[in-house]
């Protein structure tokens, strides 16, 4: 008993609440401009009226007219739709390209490694403003399809953003461009890690590349896959600043880049073009779905690919 | 004093800076916001008795609304409103008859066009719309891009070139109330041929006119890379430094139908009605109804902007007062839509833009936007 008593005393553990001193920074911090942000806005989502002398508790009107309003719920759909796409292919193109030069990077024979990841990666400390200007001039026939005819090229001279067909894609193609650099570095970090003797012993069983790829590679950086995955669900689904630097907030042309984002910068923040009042309930509705569908999907990548080493 | 024309600040200082020798004791300070939020903004302000105590306001719907919100004032007993005809009164006044705001500027709508290379492919100013095609056709035959026009700002398309022709299509206010009234039909014939003069001249925009925003259209027009550009009056102060010469016409009526202007009411100014100084406010409001007042501020207001006073008023720059001499003898109206029908501003954007693209027909998007009509609950 006696002893019991001593060896509590010389424990370094402290007794009582001294540890909730050590969080209390961070807790207030995050609550207050986290969680407390949050929780309102999925308050707002309950009321209508844009102005705090003519808000009214609706409790779920705004969702309703999300998903009933005819031009709204044609919006709605429309904009969810163009999300998912605009993720699957930042998801397949970024981040399969992403671990494919990673791949080549890291490859032991590969010369002139850090050219190439500068190379990659310098898109990405572009401004998105100046990406998009700079692209919407490339892709534009007026500017670029002279250049464009000399190289023999003119069959490229269309005006990719301005037609309803493609427009989607490209935009996520320029988003891809932009953004590679990051899932190729987080994934040439996690190849580097990977034990050199592990893939010795490969080489020396006579694994050929691809077997080497599938059965240790990439095994060994799916916690990585992870988290890149739920950083590219997480930004995609949040994407505004893309469309808004080269279709405008309107998701042109014909609504057809118009995004999420977009939908809910129009929506609760600018109001729609000319008359410019906003609905802050609507877009507080668009943006707690958002977060539930983004909640929603995250878990289960979690599950999938954290690390079971 | 309150305004979304961020561009304006020195104009407007020298205009204060005017007033201030009418009103020694009186300092105005201009302090305008991104025009985008102004609305917003002004709510804000107005809701949380911040508001400033002179302000902009917007015509018709959003400018009715803050009146009824009870934050602009009532100015129906300012002096010299009877200087103002009542179609230029008409955007800022209740349906029971009050005004909440004295009327400012207005802006027009035209075709600009570039002089020399007019010359050079030897063709004149067009006098109707079936003209004005076989000027393009000529123009194109040239080796010129004849319109500078685009769609991918989505905006201008519909506010300067399909409001600015429109009235030459269905007439003017008189005609207008009848569509708002549900009377005539937005898919009537005169619709169907007012898009289908769009239809017409998608040819003649530039090469990949759809991903050509406003700024590229301008920069074509200024480098003389097209030789038309039709735009609205506030872009007339932009080609001062051209260097070719050029000019302004309307856009020019279908054979048969008169030629009609769209002359926009774009700003009034009114006073917050908690105002501390509503004596002051209200003796300003009065300066701008007079002819010295007015002609203060044509003098100062940027190139395009038009006074609506009924007195005649000369203006500096040669090409905006051919501007504002294309109303002489015409029937003037506000934007199609901006009177009651806002709601239809998306509607019939999108159905001007996908028969320029030829993606519907005429009457398809002239159908499109009855139908858009007949769901409005008016």
């Amino acid at each position: 008993m006696k002893l019991k008593k001593q060896n509590k005393h010389l424990s370094v553990e402290p007794s009582g609440w001294y540890w909730i001193l050590y969080i209390l920074p961070a807790l207030l911090i995050y609550t207050t401009f986290m969680a407390f942000p949050l929780l309102d806005s999925i308050r707002l989502s309950l009321y209508t009226g844009n102005t705090d002398a003519t808000r009214e508790f609706i409790a779920f009107g705004n969702f309703k007219k999300l998903f009933t309003d005819e031009t709204l719920s044609i919006r709605y759909g429309g904009a969810f739709l163009h999300t998912v796409i605009f993720f699957l292919i930042n998801m397949i193109i970024q981040n399969g390209l992403g671990i494919l030069f990673a791949v080549i990077i890291t490859t032991k024979t590969m010369k002139a490694r850090s050219f190439y990841q500068t190379v990659i990666f310098v898109p990405t400390t572009f401004a998105v403003l100046v990406t998009g200007y700079l692209w919407k001039l490339l892709l534009n026939p007026v500017w670029s399809g002279d250049a464009l005819t000399k190289l023999g090229l003119g069959f490229l001279s269309q005006p990719w953003l301005g037609s309803t067909q493609t427009a989607l894609v490209v935009v996520s193609l320029i988003s891809c461009w932009q953004w590679m650099g990051i899932p190729t570095m987080m994934f040439v970090a996690a190849l580097k890690n990977i034990p050199q003797d592990c893939l010795e012993v490969a080489a020396i069983e006579g694994a050929s590349a691809w077997q080497t790829f599938t059965k240790i590679k990439l095994p060994l950086i799916k916690p990585v896959i992870g988290m890149v995955t739920i950083l590219t669900f997480v930004n995609n689904f949040n994407a505004f600043d893309i469309i808004f630097a080269t279709e405008t907030v309107n998701g042109a042309p014909n609504y057809a880049t118009d995004l999420l984002g977009t939908l809910f910068y129009r929506t609760g923040i600018a109001g729609e073009h000319p008359v410019a009042i906003a609905d802050p309930g609507l877009g507080a509705a668009i943006a707690t779905i958002t977060f539930i569908v983004l909640l929603i999907g995250v878990i289960p990548v979690l599950k999938l690919t954290r690390g079971d080493n | 004093m309150g305004s979304w024309r961020a561009d304006d600040v020195t104009a407007m200082n020298n205009l204060l800076d005017a007033y201030s020798k009418v009103a020694p004791d009186v300092e105005i300070d201009f302090k305008p916001t991104n025009p985008a939020d102004y609305n917003t903004t002004l709510r804000l302000q107005l809701d949380s008795a911040t508001g400033p105590d002179l302000m902009y306001a917007r015509s018709y719907a959003p400018g009715i609304e803050l009146f009824e919100s009870g934050y602009f004032a009532d100015c129906s007993d300012i002096e010299g409103l009877s200087n103002f005809t009542e179609s230029n009164k008409a955007p800022w006044m209740t349906s029971d008859g009050k005004m909440f705001a004295i009327p400012f500027a207005a802006v027009s709508h035209a075709v600009y066009y570039n002089k020399d290379l007019f010359k050079k492919a030897n063709v004149n100013v067009p006098n109707t719309w079936e003209e004005f095609l076989t000027v393009c056709a000529k123009l194109q035959s040239s080796g010129t891009t004849p319109l500078s026009n685009g769609l991918a700002d989505e905006w201008d398309i519909l506010e300067t070139f399909f409001f600015g022709a429109l009235p030459n299509y269905v007439g003017g206010a008189s005609q207008r109330v009848k569509y708002e009234s549900g009377e005539l039909k937005l898919n009537d014939a005169n619709f169907v041929k007012a898009y289908t003069a769009m239809k017409d001249v998608a040819k003649y925009c530039p090469n990949g006119f759809e991903s050509v925003t406003y700024n590229d259209s301008q920069a074509l027009f200024a480098t003389g890379k097209a030789a038309m550009f039709i735009d609205g009056s506030w872009t007339v102060g932009t080609y001062g430094e051209a260097t070719f010469d050029w000019g302004v016409f309307a856009i020019p009526a279908p054979k048969g139908n008169k030629t009609a202007i769209c002359f926009h009411p774009d700003m009034a100014i009114t006073m917050n009605t908690t105002t501390e100084y509503p004596a002051e406010a209200k003796a300003f409001l009065s300066w701008l109804c007079t002819v010295e007042g007015a002609t203060t501020a044509s003098k100062y207001l940027p190139a395009g902007f038009f006074p609506m006073i009924n007195v005649p008023i000369s203006i500096e720059l040669k090409q905006a007062n051919e501007f504002l001499a294309l109303n002489n003898g015409k029937e003037t109206d506000a934007r199609f839509v901006w009177p009651l029908l806002l709601d239809l501003y998306s509607p019939m954007d999108q159905a001007v833009i996908k028969v320029m693209k030829g993606a519907i027909t005429p009457t398809q998007a002239a159908n499109d936007v009855q139908k858009a009509y007949d769901n409005l609950d008016l």
